[in-house]
């Protein structure tokens, strides 16, 4: 597994386990989550993603095993270290009654006092202060979610946990709650523990992740990294064509798949792309794009079904 | 205390908290009109079985008849008000999943739940004032002041309780229906601790209220026999500052008993929910 020792552990959790009447829902989950990472958590459905999270929020008793976050345990030191975070688990569900403002004051004070401006804020940050007077059963889900992120922000948590933050957006909402992740990691240096079953999702703005299947562990590290390290097949547009595939071709550690709209497809033995990059070049072939096949959803189903050695 | 503002923030802004208000003063304004409107009728079948023996002088139907008699008749249905916010407390919201919000904050779930709990007290004491204001306020208004005269509390004859006693009697006995009320809150409490949703709650407690009643008047021995041991039996001990003499002792034992229901519900429910998984 990779790991990364210059970076301060925000969050760590030590042979976590949680198991309902006789399934165990989540077993021996060893995670590390870095300051500043986006750190995606990914699985399919029933992995037990939400399960893991619901212990670090502390709305589950983990059966086994310790949580520890900004170096302290969670269930000894509880009220200090939830003061540092925040989160939505599943659906951002608010006091529909009530108007936006007056949920994220009151949501917001539980962790301390809260000032007008701040709240007005937070609402501006995602794009709902035009709207923070008005009921939230009139919002929509895509309002609701940004709201839950607007709270989450109230309070300046330094780690900020969502569970599946964008489940029921559309594209356009999608895309609003992935750049609004993006910009807290980058401007406010917030560390995110995202996690999510759109996997296209996490390879956008993960920075590190960890695959859970059944309960367990498959794989963590950096995203970037993970998939070089899967990487075998390639994309190429070169010109002229023809010299490239008949170069290609012949070469050992390189085999030409299909050449389909002027691309080539290209099966590399891994760690030889950087080579066969430079024998084009070299060979006076224009590259004009080069990139792996490879993503994290190939990535992903062969982990999740037990066919990656990792 | 700021978690406690904001549960009563919360729960004042519902209109479901003020069903019971409406209603009570629904129902009691409608009683009082319409025993204003049937004053000579009701004061002879009051007299009809005391005329023989006594001669009765004075405003019998005032404005403190009228209180005790709605008293009497809706302690079945204030239970039913009571039990429609408390039962809400907690399972309101799992229902609302508002729950993933309010737990994962600094405070712990002894400060929530205690909140919460205080909450349903305050809530429960406002109903129950609100009873008396509205039942002594407009009584008096429509039907004047005077002596208290009515049937002694479970037995035959009759009491009467001079004008002078007569607001402090109601303040105590006002008193003790708050006492009796906070049970049957924390009946619907616990309840709501228990479940996710909050028809489950508020059914129970009635449930459990109409089902000790049932059995408490059973006229059979073994019903007899368990009658000490059901909350219901002591619930209305509110009518004995309207006897003559006060049974001081009777009342202190009525209240120990419901207050240490109270207190037994209050930490089962604490128990239950500190230690509960949030699955919804």
């Amino acid at each position: 597994m990779e790991q990364s020792f210059h970076k301060e552990i925000v969050l760590r959790t030590n042979g976590l386990s949680k198991r309902f009447a006789r399934r165990w829902a989540v077993k021996d989950l060893n995670l590390e989550v870095h300051r500043g990472d986006v750190f995606g958590f990914l699985g399919p459905n029933g992995a037990g993603k939400s399960t893991t999270i619901r212990m670090i929020l502390t709305l589950l008793r983990p059966t086994a095993g310790s949580i520890e976050i900004f170096g302290k345990d969670l269930h000894q030191e509880r009220g200090s270290v939830l003061s540092r975070v925040c989160g939505i688990v599943e659906k951002p569900d608010f006091y529909l009654y009530l108007s936006a403002y007056k949920n994220i004051e009151i949501l917001g004070s539980m962790t301390r006092s809260i000032r007008r401006d701040e709240i007005m804020e937070a609402l501006d940050a995602v794009g709902l202060k035009l709207r923070a007077f008005e009921k939230v059963k009139t919002f929509s889900h895509g309002m609701k979610q940004r709201l839950g992120i607007a709270q989450a922000l109230l309070t300046e948590p330094e780690l900020i946990i969502l569970d599946e933050p964008t489940s029921g957006l559309d594209p356009q909402g999608m895309k609003e709650v992935r750049e609004l992740i993006k910009k807290l990691s980058t401007e406010r240096e917030m560390t995110i523990f995202l996690s999510s079953h759109l996997l296209s999702e996490v390879e956008l703005v993960a920075t590190r992740m960890a695959v859970i299947n059944h309960g367990e562990l498959m794989v963590q590290g950096d995203v970037s990294k993970l998939l070089e390290r899967e990487a075998t097949e390639y994309s190429i547009q070169a010109s002229p064509l023809d010299a490239a595939v008949k170069l290609i071709g012949d070469l050992p550690w390189a085999k030409v798949v299909s050449t389909e709209n002027g691309r080539i497809e290209v099966h590399v033995t891994p760690g030889h792309a950087p080579d066969l990059n430079r024998v084009l070049v070299t060979h006076a072939i224009d590259v004009s794009s080069f990139y792996p096949h490879r993503t994290l959803e190939d990535f992903f189903l062969r982990i999740t079904e037990g066919t990656s050695e990792i | 205390m700021r978690l406690f503002w904001l549960e009563i923030y919360k729960t004042f802004s519902r209109w479901r908290t003020y069903i019971g208000f409406g209603f009570i003063a629904l129902v009691v304004i409608l009683t009082e009109v319409v025993m204003k409107l049937s004053a000579v009728e009701i004061v002879n079948r009051m007299m009809r079985s005391t005329q023989k023996d006594f001669l009765i002088f004075g405003n019998v139907l005032n404005g403190w008849f009228v209180t005790a008699f709605i008293m009497n008749t809706l302690h079945i249905h204030i239970p039913f008000l009571i039990a429609l916010v408390a039962g809400d407390m907690v399972s309101g919201e799992a229902t609302s999943g508002t729950v993933r919000f309010l737990l994962i904050r600094p405070p712990s779930r002894v400060k929530i739940i205690a909140a919460k709990y205080a909450t349903t007290l305050f809530y429960t004491t406002g109903l129950v004032i609100f009873l008396g204001i509205v039942c002594i306020l407009p009584g008096l208004a429509l039907f004047g002041s005077g002596d208290l005269i009515m049937h002694h509390y479970g037995k035959f004859g009759i009491v009467f309780i001079p004008e002078a006693e007569i607001p402090i009697r109601m303040l105590l006995a006002f008193m003790a229906a708050i006492w009796s009320m906070m049970t049957v809150a924390s009946i619907a409490f616990l309840l709501s601790t228990l479940v996710e949703n909050s028809i489950g709650p508020i059914v129970g407690t009635m449930a459990v209220v109409i089902v000790f009643l049932v059995i408490g008047n059973f006229p059979f021995d073994f019903f007899g026999t368990l009658k000490p041991y059901l909350f219901t039996t002591y619930m209305v001990f509110w009518q004995r500052f309207l006897d003559n003499p006060i049974p001081w002792q009777e009342i202190a034992k009525s209240a120990a008993i419901l207050g240490l229901h109270s207190l037994g519900l209050f930490f089962i429910a604490f128990g239950t929910y500190a230690r509960k998984d949030i699955k919804s």
